[in-house]
This record gives structure tokens, sequence and C-alpha cells, in this order.
């Protein structure tokens, strides 16, 4: 039995595109969920950059090809539902319910179905209907807004982390959802929101919420319960590091590593508090010593003495990380068009039946053969004839 | 039920409470007289993190504390932990050990960079951990430092990333009948999380850099209007968002033909800002917003805390959630289900526990400890 993938007997028939869908899926999918992919006949992207990200998002997965606007291709995708433990989409919530493969319409094929709808607003409200894609969520839960320095224009995160954070969570939630159908036979409507996955991540932000009274605008790098707390410059073109000091034994050990200068002996910064109050002149002073070494050197200096810094490291940096190399995090596959390409692990690490990266993403209509001849058992005459007339 | 024993400090308060979320029963073991995870504890989020959390005290650095724990460790299914590697296992309660008093046990270590490899000694924080794995570099304007995401994000990621694993090596017990141990790096977390940045890196040697608002490839962009700020795309449906300034009088030469050809709009980019930016100065975020969205803008607005907590959508769907402060009677929001299950609704939890409020329930209810042996624990500062 260990020698088992965990979800080896689970099969998510998964109608996303771009990436917090295919995030979710991918997640399970490492664990050996069979994830059917299911794609226009025409394929997603074309790009190179385009081809790399769908490769880096659909790893593990089944590819097959189906026109949803067809109604044989309508039909097709009802008789998958009812062989699918669940369904995730990704649509604003109309797209779904035109085709008649709502909820409602699905548990008639299958009673115990999962189905998670994933849009950007959720399925009911007023906005039910908006689109959008990571930035717009970022914007409308209040993480572009806090994420700038004081008294500027929001910037937000320089990547799309809600996408990241709605995929976690809905693969959260179909693995509560088994869970849930093991206990009583009964699947479920999981209706996620991505604005408000990435909302439920905002705790410190509301008011009320925080004990310390919450933080209504943005706050760059600093933090009210660290000083230092920020990202410094350091010798070289564009290079910084990260610092933060929290409490007094790390402020001693802090000293220690700059070689106890003198500023630092000054009685304003004896304490956390008095660190808090004059971080603007800790952080001129903290700047001064970092520029004067490398990014590397600061950190490795400060790590010496238990002081938490970190190189602020660009994507070069991160593929030639010994911490995350030393860990197997880059893993190889080969993809048919783009020959060995490299992508991120998991970073679930389970210690007895662990991920397992078995092929790269699906080539269009990869596995239709398999899908459709041995899984739904369709004649050759069948096959033919969809084929034919354009709906896989 | 699933019994969670929650012993992280931040970089895993919110792994337990998603799991309270979901119906586990979870109690957090903090140190006697204080908090688990000292000064830097909890955070202005913390109290949103520990909510639905029944608490107890226990020194785990104490002979008896440890007799005690092994017994509670019995009694659970899940443990979380945020220690420096190695800690648990020099007082002999490491996954090990606790395999042994329970084979069953799934066991999940949210640490600053895991529990092997060269920097596994190191000390981590949020900020950075975000810069380790990559997420500041490219945050931020190019003429300013790199920048954190609002919140302590790093951990709120590796929280979801070890809830999910949790998950996991639950379904994999229900064959098995046995746990495992959940190994989660912080770093690896955010290099996990990082969306265009290593697959531009790895399919074509770009190296990301920090460009303010602006989308990696130029779709999207923040604008300052008369009221607010709002994210517009630049080029999406560009025939469409032409007319449409057009007909406000406010598409100056972009209705000329050439701006149709995509290699122009990218070579001039920052004139397709300028007269964006005039246009979004006269008008209002919800009038654009709205409109947009109409005609299939996937725009947004740039929501103020206010502005997300207030908006229609969020109160139609009933989100936030108002829970009280059982001392001064007060209540406040606090964020609600991350996702709606249609038959076991998400558990908000009430307000987080006192320090031990549930020490009695727990050690003398539920593990069968006497009243005397209770005395005895709290007279030598066990729990």
């Amino acid at each position: 039995m260990t020698d088992e993938s965990i979800l080896h007997n689970i099969r998510i028939l998964d109608f996303t595109w771009v990436l917090a869908g295919p995030y979710a899926t991918r997640l399970l999918a490492d664990f050996g969920a069979e994830v059917i992919k299911v794609q226009p006949l025409l394929p997603e992207a074309d790009d190179g950059f385009g081809r790399g990200y769908y490769n880096t998002w659909n790893r593990n997965k089944l590819g097959i090809t189906l026109d949803l606007d067809k109604p044989e291709g309508v039909a097709v995708a009802r008789r998958l539902a009812g062989i699918s433990d669940a369904v995730v989409e990704s649509f604003t919530p109309r797209v779904m319910a035109n085709w008649g493969l709502d909820y409602e319409s699905l548990r008639e094929v299958k009673p115990d179905i999962i189905m998670l709808s994933m849009s950007t607003m959720g399925a009911t409200g007023l906005w039910r209907d908006y689109a959008g894609f990571g930035p717009t969520v970022q914007a409308f839960s209040g993480m572009t807004y806090l994420t700038s320095f004081p008294g500027r224009p929001p910037l937000g995160p320089g990547f799309s982390y809600a996408d990241h954070v709605a995929g976690l969570v809905a693969a959260l939630a179909l693995l509560g959802a088994l869970e849930y159908r093991r206990e009583t036979g009964e699947g479920q409507y999981l209706d996620v929101s991505q604005v408000e996955a990435m909302a439920s991540l905002s705790g410190s932000a509301v008011p009320g919420c925080t004990a310390g009274g919450g933080g209504l605008e943005p706050v760059g790098n600093s933090s009210s319960e660290a000083a230092p707390h920020g990202v410094y410059r350091c010798k070289g073109d564009d290079r910084w590091c990260a610092i933060a000091v929290f409490d007094d034994s790390q402020w001693r050990g802090f000293k220690r590593a700059l070689g106890n200068p003198a500023w630092a002996g000054d009685g304003r910064f004896a304490t956390l508090a008095g660190r808090l109050e004059n971080a603007d002149e800790l952080d001129r002073l903290v700047g001064e010593w970092t520029r004067e070494h490398t990014a590397g050197e600061v950190m490795a200096l400060l790590q010496r003495e238990g002081v938490a810094a970190g190189v602020v490291q660009d994507a070069r940096d991160l593929a030639n990380d010994p911490q995350l190399k030393g860990r197997g995090f880059f893993i190889e596959l080969d993809y048919p068009e783009l020959g060995r390409t490299t992508s991120d692990a998991t970073p679930i690490r389970l210690s007895r039946t662990p991920a397992r990266y078995r092929r790269a993403a699906p080539l269009l209509g990869q596995d239709n053969g398999y899908v459709y001849r041995k899984l739904l058992g369709m004649s050759e005459d069948e096959l033919a004839g969809l084929e034919g007339r354009g709906v896989i | 039920m699933y019994r969670v024993l929650d012993l992280t400090d931040a970089k895993g308060m919110l792994c337990s409470r998603l799991l309270a979320g979901m119906g586990a029963e979870v109690i957090r073991v903090e140190r006697p007289g204080g908090d688990l995870s000292g000064e830097t504890a909890g955070g202005p989020s913390c109290l949103y993190l520990n909510s639905g959390k029944r608490g107890i005290t226990l020194n785990l650095e104490s002979v008896r504390g440890r007799e005690v724990f092994g017994r509670l460790v019995k009694t659970a299914d899940v443990l979380v932990e945020s220690f420096q590697p190695g800690y648990l296992d020099s007082l002999g309660i490491g996954y090990p050990a606790l395999c042994e008093v329970s084979p069953p046990l799934v066991m999940a270590s949210i640490t600053g960079f895991g529990q092997d490899g060269p920097y596994r000694d190191y000390s981590s924080a949020d900020i950075v951990a975000g810069a380790l794995g990559g997420w500041l570099y490219v945050s931020g304007e190019s003429e300013t430092p790199p920048l954190k995401p609002s919140g302590d994000q790093a951990y709120y990621s590796a929280s979801l990333f070890a809830a999910v694993g949790i998950m996991l090596a639950l379904w994999s017990r229900h064959a098995t009948g046995r746990g495992q141990h959940i190994d989660i790096s912080l770093q690896e977390c955010v290099a996990a999380s990082l969306d265009h940045v290593l697959v531009r890196y790895f399919y074509g040697g770009a190296v990301a850099s920090r460009q303010g608002s602006l989308h990696w490839n130029n779709a999207f962009r923040v604008f300052p209007c008369a009221d607010g700020y709002i994210l517009l795309t630049l080029l999406w449906q560009w025939e469409t968002l032409v007319e449409w300034l057009d007909s406000e009088g406010m598409a100056e030469d972009l209705t000329g033909a050439k701006w149709r050809d995509r290699e122009e709009q990218l070579e001039h980019l920052d004139h397709i800002i300028k007269v964006l930016e005039r246009w979004t100065k006269t008008r209002r975020v919800g009038e654009l917003v709205e409109k947009g969205q109409l005609m299939r803008f996937p725009w947004a607005e740039v929501a103020s805390v206010a502005g997300f907590v207030d908006s229609p959508q969020l109160k139609e769907r009933g989100f936030f959630v108002e829970v009280r402060e059982p001392r001064s009677g007060k209540t406040c929001k606090f964020p609600g289900a991350p996702v709606k299950f249609s038959r076991s609704p998400w558990r908000v939890g009430g307000y987080p526990p006192e320090a031990g409020e549930d020490n009695i329930r727990i050690y003398q209810g539920e593990l069968g400890l006497s009243g005397k042996e209770i005395e005895r624990l709290v007279r030598e500062g066990v729990i």
C-alpha cells in the first residue's frame, strides 16, 4: 500500500486554465490524483514563454481535447463527470451553467460529485460576473493597496500571488470535501471566491481584528515588532539583504556581528521600544554598514550570530541557491516540444509518501486515446466520429 | 473529528486555523505564563489566527511536562510545530520518538529552511523568507528597495502548504494506518509561489526585475482616479478601449491606425500610459470599474482596507464575521471562510483562548489527571 501515491484512486476533471486552477490541481496531481485536463481544440499558448508556463503548472496531468460549444462535447463532459470524484473550474459563474455543466446538472450524473468553482468574485453576489486575473484579485482584496511604501501610490506584489493562494485554498477545500464524502457518502459544491481567498490572509489589516490597531496604510518593509527590519543596500549593483531583529538577544547578536560599533551602543537603541521609535535613524546606520559588504557577507555575518538575514535573491540566485538545490527543490522533466525542462518541486515534503514527478504537461489531446477509449469505453467508430465532427 | 495540537509561533498559526475552519478540534499549547513563541509571538493578526482554538499551557522542557505531553499526543491525530530543527529532538520528543508513542500521528514542522540542507540552522523571519525565496526582488519600483508583500505572507503561504500536506497525510493514513512527518520550508513555499519568475528564467534565461505596478508582461498597471486608484489593463480589447476614450474626447492620437500594431504599442507604452492617466484622473474608480467589467475588461478598484471590508460584494456574501471579545463585550470583524462549502460549512470560531484557559477541562476532564496532580503541575510550573 505504501508504494502507491496518496491520491491514486482519485480522479479530477479539470476545466481550469492559466494559473490559479492549474496550480490547485498540480498540487494534487503531484500526489497521484488522476487529473484530466480538458482543453479546447486550440492550444492555450503558443510562444516559448507560454508553453513553458503551461508546462510548469500542468505536469503530472492527462490532457484531452473537447469542444464544449458543441452539444455532443457537453454530453461527453457529462459522461466524464460521471466517472470522476471531483470537477474543478475557474470560469465566471455563467459559463458552466450555460453549458449545462453546473453543480445541479452534474449531480444528476454523479450524485456524490464534488464540484469546485474558483471564480474571481464567487458564485453569488452583485459582482459575480466580474472577470479577473491575479492582479485584479490582489487589487480588490486590499493586497495591492497595502503593498507599497508610506505615502506612495499602490504597487502590489510583482507577481500574481493571489493565484497561488487561490490554488492552495482550492486544493485544501477539495481534500476537506473528500474527507467529508468518506464520512458521509455525500459530495458538495465548493465556492471559492479568489478575492475572498486572498482577503482571508489580510487578518492583520482589518481594524479591530488586531491587537495593535492594524495596518490601514502601507508600511513598506517596516514592522511594528522588529527594528531594524527591512531591506538594506549592499555592495554591488542592485544587491540587497533583508534583516529582521526582534528581541534583545538578537540585537546583541546583531551588534556582535558588526563588531560592536560605537553607534550601536547608543542608549536609544537599548530596548526594542527604543529601536522601534528610532527605526529611521537605525535604518540609516545599518545601511551604512551593509553598503560596505556584499549581500552574501551580510547574511553570513548576521546568521553566524543568530540574526535572521537573507540575500534578496533574483531568479538566477534562486536557480543556484545552495539550500534550494541541496534539498532538491528543482526537478527536471522531458517535454516533447521543449526537451528537458526545469521547474519547482512541491514544497510539501512527506516522509512516507512523497510527491512523484512522473511526466511533463500533456500535449494537446495527448491522452484522448486513454481517456476516451479506456476510461469511457468508446468504440473506434465513436471516437472517429467525434474527431471527424471536431468535437475532440 | 480530528484533534490537532498546535505548538507553532506566527509561522504556523494559520495552519491549524485552517484545519479548525474545516472542523478539526485544535488545542493550542503554550508555555506556562506566556506565549509559546515569546516576544515575537503573534503579531497583530494573532487574534484572528488563533480564533476557534482551545488553549492549554505546558512546559515541554520539564520531565513531567513531557510525560503529560506524551499522553496528550496519544489523543491527537495531528501535531503542528515551528521550532528550530532539532529542538524537539533535543528534548526527546522529535518525530521519531513521537512516532513510537503514536504511529498514526501526522506531524508537520514549519521552519525557515526545512529540516536539512546547509541553511537548516539559520534564523528566518517573514521578510527574510520573502527575500531568499524570490518575492522581494521583483516587487517595488526600479528605483526603490525591493518590497515585501503586505502581511506575513511567507508564514501564511507556508501554513497553507502545511495544511494541504496534513490533509494528504491524513488521507494516506486511511489506507495505511500510519502517520508521517511533513517538512515545510518557508523559503521553498515562497519560491513555489513566484508565478512568472522562475518560468521566465528556466525557459529563456530572463531575470525578472522590479517595475512598480506595471505587470511583468505589460498587461496591467495601477492608475490614479479622482477619488482613488484603479487597476487597468493596457492593451486588452484595444479597439474597444480606444473607442470608449474617443467617445469621451480623451483618446488623443490613439485613434490612429498605427496604434493597433502590438509592437508599436509596446514600444510607446509610456505614451499610452500618459493618455490613459489623463483620462482616469478625471473619473471615479467605481464608475470605471463597473462599466469596464460590463465590457469584459478585468479591471479592479485598488481597494483600501475600508474599501474591501465595506465592498457590496463581500458584504452580500457575508465574508467578514463579527466576533465578540468576551471580557469587554466589544465586537470585531474576522475574515470568514476562504471557501464556501455547501454541506460542511467553514467554522470561523470565536475569540482566541487565554493561555491555559482549557487546562482543567483537558488535563482533568479528558486526560484524567486528578485535582492533586494538577495542583502539583501548576506549583512546579509544568502547566
